[in-house]
């Protein structure tokens, strides 16, 4: 035993020097004004800092990592460590964080971001159009060579009382010219159950977009069906005229938004199946957004297609006046996508 | 018992355990430093989305119950016009508690939702870029088809008839629900869309540098030969939680496999091992970090001593 080994304990602890804690020392405040700064920023946003703060912030947030790049290479305390490498994280965030507002934001995505997006996938739209027309056709066949097939195509509960027994007269008074529920159940209620409705088999159809497209596109091909079989059920009955203008009224928003839903989920298709020179999960990444703001834009659609069906299809008693209705919507949405938003 | 087992877990650690790593995604900021963005776990996702779910719920409920509410105080006075907003509006906010809420606290939260808050998980872009609010809508808009619907398939399952629907049900709540456990990012359907990541920020305290302490023992630079920076590190968890109810004993256990692993001849008292350990981590930090400074790292006892490249 040497005498060096010994813990010289009754003359008290000497301090130690230690670059990292002498480097340690010198910083710490900067750390600890950013941690304040940033512990605000997280609760009540980056705009809640007065403007002394915000001029201060970069600066902290510079110098810190600074500090964690030094800390990386001389220093072994761990708590230090991981101190400074979440500090850097979290202030990385708040400093790079989104300063958009979010009403700019809905501003700019109406007027510019959605028609643009739209008009990018306007192939997408195009196929996804012809797998619905491609169902409503089959539809329309199927079920003008035997009505049996409107029971099979059409889910029951859409269907309610129509079907192969239904006669003339019956579309003509439950449907068709069915008198206007009142402003309760028409706004309220229906127009409410059918937005749901629809935009969970929109989110669907845009939803299964990841899976290559295909399940996208036979549901796709399935409601056009149902649709098809429900014309020839009224062509049959000689409503042909009247049924498309009740149809029109809302139809031609509705059908237009899940044909975007179509066109969004192929979009994601796209990528998936043919990422070009990126990995798969870039090329989704990279027009996921596109993909989801064609989405956003056709269930805002399905809303204004809601309120129509709800509350105004049977307030207009009038085939003319459906199809004016319908022909102006129609003309609006062309008119928005094919237009607004472009430069020059 | 299970005192007694993790207290092996951490002595034995001390020598030849390995410390279990988050799984991180590496993102250069601007200023050029690597920063590590530590992924969140399943475990810490689905908590984080129960503890939304109740609030989703509950917000529902008081909603409907408001609801019940009006619409009767609004029968009673016989008031058409009354009733029909009050239903309209409630109907609404219904439809919007169940679809937006996501979307409205991660716009407003900057990717964080009330559950996630509380958990300590954020959602940010995958290359580090701002988290654009279309981001946030896309990653939103997949939730219905991926937690809600087999949500609802679920609970029906029992009461479909056939065996090829329930499989069918299965494979499809396999396909999208269970996405986030076969991918290394643990990203679900809407995470791939949007191009971004749920991570894991905990806030971290910085405690007082130990070395700060002092010290008393002075030891040669031939008993700091036999540890790397692993077990330092290991050792100062155990030095910055001196109050553990085994703590002595655990010292005690320390102590001795370091006496005897660097050769220290003289005896520590069991009231000294805090001291003795303390002084022990002073001393090997400092010679890592000054090895360090001449381009020589170790990284644990087995490794070799690397060079700076």
């Amino acid at each position: 035993m040497t005498a060096l080994e010994k813990s010289d304990l009754s003359a008290g602890p000497k301090p130690l020097v230690l670059k990292s804690n002498q480097f340690r020392k010198a910083r710490e405040d900067t750390w600890r004004e950013l941690e304040a700064l940033v512990a605000r920023a997280e609760k009540r946003g980056v705009l809640s800092l007065g403007p002394e703060e915000l001029e201060r912030l970069p600066i902290l947030y510079r110098a810190t990592m600074s500090s964690l790049s030094v800390a990386r290479g001389i220093a072994l305390d761990r708590n230090l460590l991981n101190y400074l490498e979440a500090l850097a994280v979290r202030a990385y965030l708040v400093v790079y964080g989104p300063r958009v507002r979010q009403l700019n934001g809905a501003v700019r995505f109406l007027t510019t971001d959605l028609p643009r997006a739209v008009r990018q996938a306007r192939w997408h739209v195009l196929i996804a159009f012809l797998a619905m027309f491609g169902g409503i056709v089959a539809g329309f066949l199927l079920a003008h060579a035997n009505e049996d097939w409107v029971g099979a195509l059409v889910p029951g509960d859409l269907a309610g009382e129509r079907g192969p027994d239904s006669t003339a007269d019956d579309l003509r008074k439950d449907e068709i010219y069915a008198p206007w529920p009142g402003l309760v159940n028409s706004f309220a209620l229906m127009a409410n159950f059918l937005f749901s409705h629809n935009t969970l088999v929109g989110l669907l159809i845009f939803s299964l977009g990841i899976a290559a497209g295909i399940p996208g596109l036979l549901l796709l091909f399935y409601q056009g069906l149902g649709l098809g079989a429900f014309i020839a059920l009224h062509y049959h009955r000689g409503l042909l005229i009247d049924f498309l203008g009740w149809l029109s009224v809302h139809g031609v928003t509705e059908l237009t938004a899940i044909t975007l839903f179509g066109a969004a989920g192929l979009v994601l298709a796209e990528k998936v199946l043919f990422p070009n020179r990126m990995t798969r999960l870039e090329s989704l990444a990279t027009q996921g957004k596109a993909a989801a703001q064609i989405a956003i834009g056709a269930m805002m659609m399905l809303f204004v297609a809601g309120i129509l069906e709800g509350g105004f299809r049977q307030l207009i008693q009038s085939t003319e006046w459906r199809f004016a209705i319908g022909g102006v919507t129609g003309l609006f949405w062309l008119n928005y996508y094919t237009l607004a938003g472009k430069r020059g | 018992m299970t005192v007694e087992a993790s207290r092996n877990v951490l002595a034995s650690d001390f020598l030849e355990g390995r410390a279990k790593k988050r799984r991180s995604i590496a993102i250069t900021a601007p200023e050029g430093v690597t920063l590590f963005f530590n992924l969140a776990d399943p475990g810490e996702r689905l908590t984080a989305f129960a503890i939304d779910f109740v609030i989703w719920t509950v917000a529902t409920i008081i909603f409907y119950l408001v609801l019940i509410f009006v619409v009767f105080g609004a029968m009673k006075l016989n008031n058409q016009i009354g009733l029909t907003i009050a239903l309209s509006i409630m109907l609404f906010l219904g439809f919007a508690i169940r679809n937006f809420y996501f979307i409205h606290f991660e716009l407003a939260w900057q990717g964080s939702t009330p559950g996630k808050r509380a958990v300590g998980i954020r959602v940010v872009d995958r290359k580090g870029g701002a988290l654009t609010p279309m981001a946030i809508v896309a990653r939103n808009l997949t939730r219905e088809v991926e937690i809600f619907i087999p949500l609802g398939v679920l609970s029906s399952l029992g009461h479909s008839n056939g065996t090829m629907e329930n499989l069918a049900l299965t494979a499809w709540i396999l396909l999208f629900s269970a996405l986030p456990l076969f991918n290394r990012l643990r990203m679900r359907g809407g995470d791939l869309i949007a191009g971004t990541v749920v991570v894991a920020l905990p806030r971290k305290m910085l405690l007082t540098d130990l070395v700060d302490a002092g010290t008393q023992t002075v030891f040669l630079e031939k008993h700091l030969r036999a540890y790397g920076t692993f077990e330092l590190q290991i050792l100062e968890e155990l030095l910055r939680r001196p109050n553990a109810p085994d703590a002595v004993q655990l010292r005690r256990e320390v102590t001795d496999k370091i006496v005897k692993k660097i050769g220290w001849t003289a005896k520590v008292a069991d009231a000294d091992t805090l001291r003795f350990l303390t002084d022990f981590y002073a001393a090997q930090r400092a010679h890592l970090e000054r090895e360090q400074l001449y381009g020589k790292f170790r990284a644990d006892k087995n490794a070799p001593v690397t060079t700076a490249r």
